[in-house]
């Protein structure tokens, strides 16, 4: 269709500006940014994450644990709390894969009705206390998707401020934001927890990270 | 007034439940916006900056576009150009057939309703499975989409327990909107997996990586583009960003406005099909950029619709939407937007009354997050109608009766002198119930009885016995 | 301009209340008065032109506005009985062309131009002295006069200076209350619904008096009130600052 191509094109084309110029404009609206973000969020990024996790606007859970090696042990108390089965699929991430999950049965392939998936978030926002996760061949999209309880590891230190905190200069295929469990409002506008996706997300933030700015500092005035 | 218009409006007023519903959704959507935006002392600026964002990019549409092209291409995109609703419906077919696909998940998108692509897809035989909980419903009704952001809007949570009780396979129990939200799960769950073709819309195009963002909260976005081998997106060429960070600020503004969450539960950005490594992911990814009357809408005046997030806040707002509900309205788009844009889409002739059914009380235009003067423009069509003589005869002969007496303010006077005290004859105890020429009014409403001398004679006669 | 301390004001009263309403008219004055200006009705005066403006009819709109325009522009200020006429009025300038004389008068009388109860309040820092009145009301926002002209906050403060009168809250207070101008007309039965829940809004705040700032929204919402059997007494708010509250609206004289 490349007429309409030119078509749409051509209806658009009005005096030409420079693309030096539309560039400088782009960034001086995104200069307006900081004083425009919710001022509302202070402390360390993990704290502030935290927090805002357990909102009932979010309606998520969360912990926090020393060493990612806790992991297995912070996963089968959720599994004992929760009355479910020790049968998990695991994310295919190095970083898991190394982990002792003694007394559970890890496979890597999730099912359409997955029980229980563990995963490992490549960051947070605490901004929205939403989990960044990139696609890639340790990060299969429908991992945060498929299962009915998500557990997400996630480094203290790779929880950034705010939602701009995050964005990589060359993505991956899929980028998505996680910010609490599945939901709808369709029936009457109200908020019903657990949709197509997940309906339980518990993140287990690894270690602290008491050194970063806190998350008021970096929103100029 | 045409007889379309106030034949839907009027059987959407003459059912309770409807309203019942109506008030059910917006209701709470009014009550959680406000106290989203309460605690964002910062929403004005945001709005303001939001609303550049948007002039910005549809003042450098062209740019964009081809930025956002040559990027989206590079990552292994196929992108398509579609003029027309009916040049993007054959698009999608096309593709649908030429990856030999039985079977369609769609993930909401108002551009595909906007295009009448179910409809296409149904012309063409292919299986259809609409993931979003509401359009699923909509599609189990055999119905049309009432609200942008809740399509089923007009259905109380009864209602649909009884659809699901008579069309879901299962045996779930249907009493709340948890288990038919469970029933829907596992009457779709199949499905997604099974699709050959997904097909979103896309909330914004970001033209510095060629990415496309869809917010959900139910994640059906996700399984509807993740496992099927094509995923198709049709989206509107004004959804354009410049980057990631320039749709950041406008997500603030969208997910607050729509739903009164911070956001969206699953906010994703795909770019191109499946990489090396990759254990999921769509073999092909196609975007389908469909202009259908925006760049008309950007040369006759209407560039501010363009910033238009479809975020729904001003249907929730609207006095007039929240009597009527969305299927009054007879386009895509209901409520002041929609009233905005349907001329654009359905011809002025067929929908001079939207632009007119509308009080201009201003509160869409207050409560826009990207402050798109909707009364204005409702104005700009009342103008247009007008010119091309569109509104009703009886309308031009009594505003030009008035005009020609108000221009004269001795005849206007005697007119007056003569009129009052005619009306107080069908007055009893100071109200008119009835009156001839004024059945508009005491239909549904007494009129005060006026006074046997108006305003002007009386102070005339004040200042002339003052004199004296 | 005249001394700053005693403006010369022009009274433009509105074909609605001129037909509709007179004391209203008296109310102003008196109002105007207190506060230390001078006033005069011209007396050529009959309608700003809305209907034909709000009905897309600009030609016609702009006709009315000329004859407005040359009417009132002699005066100091121009002060108005209603959000929406005077809204209308300081938006005359778009139904001219830019750069036109007729543009370039429509603007420097729009910036003259006030709604009555800010004007009081705004820029005659007015405070109504030695009014009482017994009673519980409540108070509707007009839309024009709300978010075009941002009128909220200085009816209050007027009314509040009022004894013995009780404010009580009105849920939904800044919604349309279904009038609209010739929206009532030609679409009667959407207005009706809007009224219909405007009314029970009303009666629920328990409120003895509807009060409000624009003459036609009130006919609007005491019409509905009184169909419904409702005791609610709706009273323009100038009429009630002015200390001449006597007959309500559709209360025989
Ligand atoms: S016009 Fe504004 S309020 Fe209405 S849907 Fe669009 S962005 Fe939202």
């Amino acid at each position: 269709m490349t007429d309409a191509r030119a078509a749409i094109l051509a209806r658009l084309a009005g005096h030409r500006t420079d693309q030096a110029t539309i560039a400088a404009q782009a960034a001086a609206l995104l200069d307006r940014v900081g004083p425009t973000r919710p001022d509302r969020v202070r402390g360390a990024p993990d704290a502030v994450f935290l927090q805002r996790l357990a909102s009932p606007a979010i309606g998520a859970t969360g912990e926090r644990i020393a060493t990612l090696a806790e992991l297995p042990e912070a996963v089968s108390r959720y599994l004992a709390a929760h009355a479910l089965p020790p049968l998990v699929a695991v994310q295919p991430h190095p970083e898991l894969a190394g982990l002792a999950w003694a007394g559970i049965a890890t496979h890597a392939d999730i099912t359409p009705d997955e029980a229980v998936a563990v995963g490992l978030a490549h960051g947070g926002i605490a901004e929205t206390a939403s989990l960044v996760f990139h696609s890639g061949a340790h990060s299969p999209t429908l991992f945060a998707f498929l299962p009915m309880h998500h557990i997400v590891a996630l480094h203290a230190h790779s929880v950034r401020p705010w939602l701009e905190d995050h964005i990589a200069a060359d993505p991956p295929r899929n980028v998505n934001l996680v910010t609490g469990p599945s939901g709808t409002t369709d029936i009457e506008g109200t908020l019903v927890r657990g949709a197509h996706g997940p309906g339980h997300l518990h993140v287990v933030m690894i270690g602290s990270n008491n050194d970063a700015d806190p998350v008021a500092a970096t929103r100029p005035a | 007034m045409s007889a379309d218009f106030t034949a839907r409006a009027g059987a959407a007023l003459a059912d309770p439940t409807l309203k019942i519903a109506i008030d059910r959704t917006t209701i709470t959507a009014r009550t959680k916006r406000a106290s989203a935006i309460a605690a964002w002392p910062e929403f004005p600026l945001a709005r303001a900056l939001g609303r550049d964002i948007k002039d910005h990019v549809i003042a450098h549409l062209d740019h964009y576009l081809l930025e956002f092209e040559a990027n989206a291409i590079a990552s292994g995109a196929r992108v398509h150009w579609a003029e027309t609703a009916q040049q993007a419906c054959d698009i999608t077919v096309a593709l649908c057939r030429a990856a030999d696909a039985r079977s369609v998940t769609r993930s909401k998108s108002m551009l595909g309703e906007e295009i009448g692509l179910p409809h296409a897809l149904a012309q063409a035989g292919i299986e259809r499975v609409e993931t979003d909980l509401a359009e699923h419903i909509i599609q189990l009704a055999g119905e049309r989409p009432s609200h942008i952001i809740w399509p089923a809007l007009h259905k109380t949570r009864e209602q649909v327990g009884e659809l699901f009780a008579r069309e879901h396979h299962g045996a779930l129990p249907l009493d709340t909107a948890e288990q038919m939200m469970a029933s829907a799960r596992r009457e779709l769950r199949e499905k997604f997996l099974a699709a050959d073709v997904g097909i979103s819309g896309a909330n914004f195009l970001i033209a510095d990586t060629g990415a496309v963002c869809t917010v959900t909260n139910e994640g059906n976005a996700e399984l509807t583009t993740t496992p099927p081998r094509l995923h198709i997106v049709t989206a509107g060429i004004e959804k354009l960003v410049p980057s990631t960070a320039h749709a950041m600020s406008l997500l603030r503004l969208l997910v607050r406005s729509a739903t009164g969450a911070e956001l969206t539960q699953y906010t994703s950005f795909h770019r191109g099909p499946r990489r090396p490594g990759d254990t999921d992911g769509p073999t092909e990814f196609h975007i389908i950029l469909v202009d259908n009357g925006r760049t008309r809408m950007r040369a006759e005046g209407l560039a501010e619709m363009l910033r238009c997030l479809r975020c729904g806040a001003c249907l929730n707002h609207c006095v007039v939407f929240r009597q009527i509900g969305g299927h009054a309205y007879g386009g895509t788009y209901p409520g002041p937007m929609g009233a905005v844009i349907t001329p654009i889409l359905d011809g002025l002739a067929a929908s001079h009354d939207l632009p007119n059914a509308c009080t201009l009380n201003g509160q869409c235009q207050e409560v826009c997050p990207v402050a798109i003067p909707l009364p204005t423009l409702l104005r700009g069509w009342r103008d247009r109608s007008w010119r091309e003589g569109l509104e009703p005869a009886s309308l031009r002969g009594s505003l030009a009766l008035w005009r020609f007496v108000a221009r004269r303010p001795a005849l206007y006077r005697a007119a007056t002198a003569l009129a009052l005290p005619m009306m107080r004859l069908f007055a009893r105890r100071g109200w008119i119930s009835a009156m001839p020429l004024a059945g508009g009014w005491t239909r549904h409403r007494d009129l005060p009885a006026p006074p046997a001398r108006g305003f002007m004679a009386q102070y005339a006669a004040r200042q002339k016995a003052a004199r004296r | 301009m005249a001394a700053a301390d005693r403006p010369h004001v022009a009274l433009f009263v509105t074909c609605l209340v001129d037909a509709m309403r007179p004391p209203i008219g008296f109310a102003a004055i008196a109002l105007l008065e207190a506060a230390g200006c001078t006033v005069s009705v011209p007396a050529a005066q009959t309608c700003c032109g809305q209907p034909a403006r709000n009905s897309g009819d600009r030609a016609g709109a702009a006709d009315l506005a000329a004859h407005t325009i040359a009417l009132l522009e002699p005066f100091d200020a121009v002060v108005v009985p209603s959000g929406s006429c005077a809204a209308t009025i300081i938006q005359y300038p778009e139904l001219f062309d830019a750069g036109s004389a007729w543009h370039a008068r429509a603007t420097a009388l729009a910036g003259r131009t006030h709604e009555l109860l800010s004007y009081l309040a705004d820029h005659r820092k007015f405070i109504p002295a030695g009014i009482a009145l017994q009673a519980t009301a409540t108070y509707h926002d007009s839309c024009s006069g709300l978010r075009e002209l941002g009128v909220a906050a200085q009816p209050r403060a007027l009314l509040g200076a009022v004894a013995g009168l009780a404010l009580l809250p009105l849920d939904g207070a800044e919604t349309c209350c279904g009038f609209g101008g010739t929206f009532c007309v030609k679409y009667p039965a959407i207005s009706n619904a809007i009224v219909d829940e405007k009314a029970r809004a009303i009666e629920a705040t328990g409120a003895g008096l509807l009060l409000g700032g624009d003459l036609g929204c009130l006919m609007n919402m005491a019409g509905k009130l009184h169909r419904r059997g409702s005791p609610v007494r709706a009273y323009p708010a100038a009429e009630i600052l002015a200390g001449m509250a006597g007959p309500a609206i559709g209360e025989p004289a």
